[in-house]
């Protein structure tokens, strides 16, 4: 069996359509657009019951998140594989300690069963699986050649990013009356603060003596988190869709720096956004 | 039949306009609006977003946001089936408020959005029955979410969805019903 499996090479069935995260970037339509006579500023806004496209703007969600456990099982998965065991520093042949292996196979256990949830989860909401588009950019996160940077972008960018959205989707659950829905967003919850503690306990334990390859990690993560604050729509922002998870992220090891970092990084992902918006609106126009 | 669709020519994202109005020519038909109905579609193609409202009734005004009638699995590409089902459903509720002995519902900005849902409920049944492809499932959910997780909630659901020959006093009054059986 090959290592390092390519995102193309993924298995899918004709229900799925995958989309380019450039093509959502290349949109020249914005969703935040500029006051107008007759027309005030709105954006998506948060995800409340009072909006009323709240039931469909839960169903997109919550495909995007059943996409997001099929990678991550994916993702976890090839990490069990990928790395032969020993005690590497990340040079040469990429090797990590059997323990590290352990932790990725409960993993794909906990992410088999989120699939599982988050299928049964998308029939009661109407949904139909393969309805909504996959974008495949949380597996290729999953595909750097470093282990601890794979773990890192993976398990506290991604996984943090997922503390996040079920954090939201269980608050919406909780508020439109829904307890099928909040019980199981709590119930992957407490998966995914686990994640990413294990995220953040490999990461202080393979760089404990090379300072270079976690500052090289923390930047891989920097990048993953902006990429994933998906130009704002994740946010610390009155009018972020989806908002940061302090408490949760805290329980999972998040340092009050570290999610300020975080908050500023969403920050500049919206308006480098609405930046690359404006310049396609301009060239559409020309 | 006089159906326009604005604007004639899409910049931002790839709908044809021509297909749009061939779309509504025959849901206009089909509905069972006036075969001398002026309809007027209107896109805002400057927004993903996915708004929809019927904006008048005589003439018959839609107004979308281009996310409405996109594919969610194509960006910026028309998809003719939820476009129906949108478009459909406008469509009837036009014809509901074009009927006198259908009531008077106020304009669909004050709608409580129970109110609005359960009429959503009543206009998508019918033009499943039409033979259009609709999401019944994702019907319920949003009903639900408007109406409880109750038992008392889907029981009501089945009535619209099978209904014929509401009036506005019927849908408002089989809205509230449903949600008395909230728990307090």
């Amino acid at each position: 069996m090959r290592k390092s499996f390519p995102v193309e090479d993924l298995a899918r069935d004709e229900r799925f359509v995958r989309v380019p995260l450039m093509a959502r970037i290349d949109d020249p339509r914005s969703a935040r657009r500029e006051a107008r006579p007759g027309k005030g500023r709105r954006g998506p806004g948060r995800l409340t019951p009072g909006r009323p496209d709240a039931p469909d703007a839960a169903r997109s969600l919550m495909h995007g998140i059943f996409m997001g456990e099929i990678q991550a099982l994916e993702g976890a998965g090839r990490t069990c594989w990928d790395f032969e065991v020993g005690q590497g520093s990340g040079e040469g042949v990429p090797e990590v300690p059997f323990e590290l292996k352990l932790d990725m196979a409960r993993q794909c256990w906990d992410e088999a069963r989120h699939c599982e949830i988050s299928a049964k989860l998308s029939e009661h909401m109407g949904t139909e699986i393969g309805e909504f588009a996959e974008n495949t950019f949380l597996y290729e996160a999953a595909c750097n050649p470093d282990p601890v940077l794979r773990l890192t972008g993976v398990n506290r960018a991604l996984e943090g990013l997922a503390i996040d959205v079920f954090n939201t989707m269980r608050e919406f659950g909780e508020v439109a009356g829904d307890p099928v829905l909040e019980f199981c967003e709590d119930w992957m919850l407490a998966d995914e603060v686990t994640h990413v503690k294990m995220g953040s306990d490999w990461l202080r334990r393979l760089t404990a003596d090379d300072k270079e390859r976690q500052q090289r990690a923390l930047e891989f993560q920097r990048v993953v988190d902006k990429l994933f604050s998906l130009g704002g729509f994740r946010g610390d922002e009155e009018d972020s869709p989806v908002r940061l998870a302090r408490r949760f992220r805290e329980l999972a090891g998040f340092e009050d720096e570290e999610m300020e970092t975080l908050a500023e990084v969403s920050r500049e992902a919206r308006q480098e956004l609405e930046a690359r918006i404006e310049a396609n609106r301009t060239a559409v126009e020309g | 039949m006089a159906v326009s669709v604005r604007p004639e020519r899409f910049t931002m994202v790839h709908f044809d306009a021509d297909e749009i109005r061939d779309l509504v020519e025959r849901l206009v038909a089909d509905v069972g609006l006036p075969a001398d109905a002026a309809v007027i579609v209107e896109v805002d193609e400057t927004t993903p977003l996915g708004r929809s409202v019927l904006a008048s009734v005589d003439p018959v005004v839609l107004q979308l946001e281009s996310g409405a009638l996109e594919d969610p699995k194509r960006p910026r590409q028309l998809d003719p089936v939820g476009a129906a089902d949108v478009l459909g459903r406008l469509l009837l509720a036009a014809r509901d408020r074009r009927d006198p002995a259908f009531g008077d519902p106020p304009p669909d900005e004050e709608l409580p959005l129970p109110h609005s849902v359960a009429w959503q409920v009543y206009c998508v049944g019918r033009l499943s029955r039409l033979g259009y492809r609709t999401q019944p499932a994702r019907r319920r959910y949003q009903f639900r979410n408007r109406h409880g997780f109750t038992d008392a909630a889907d029981a009501v659901f089945d009535e619209l969805w099978a209904a014929e020959g509401l009036t506005w006093a019927d849908l408002t009054a089989a809205s509230d019903r449903a949600r008395a059986a909230l728990p307090a």
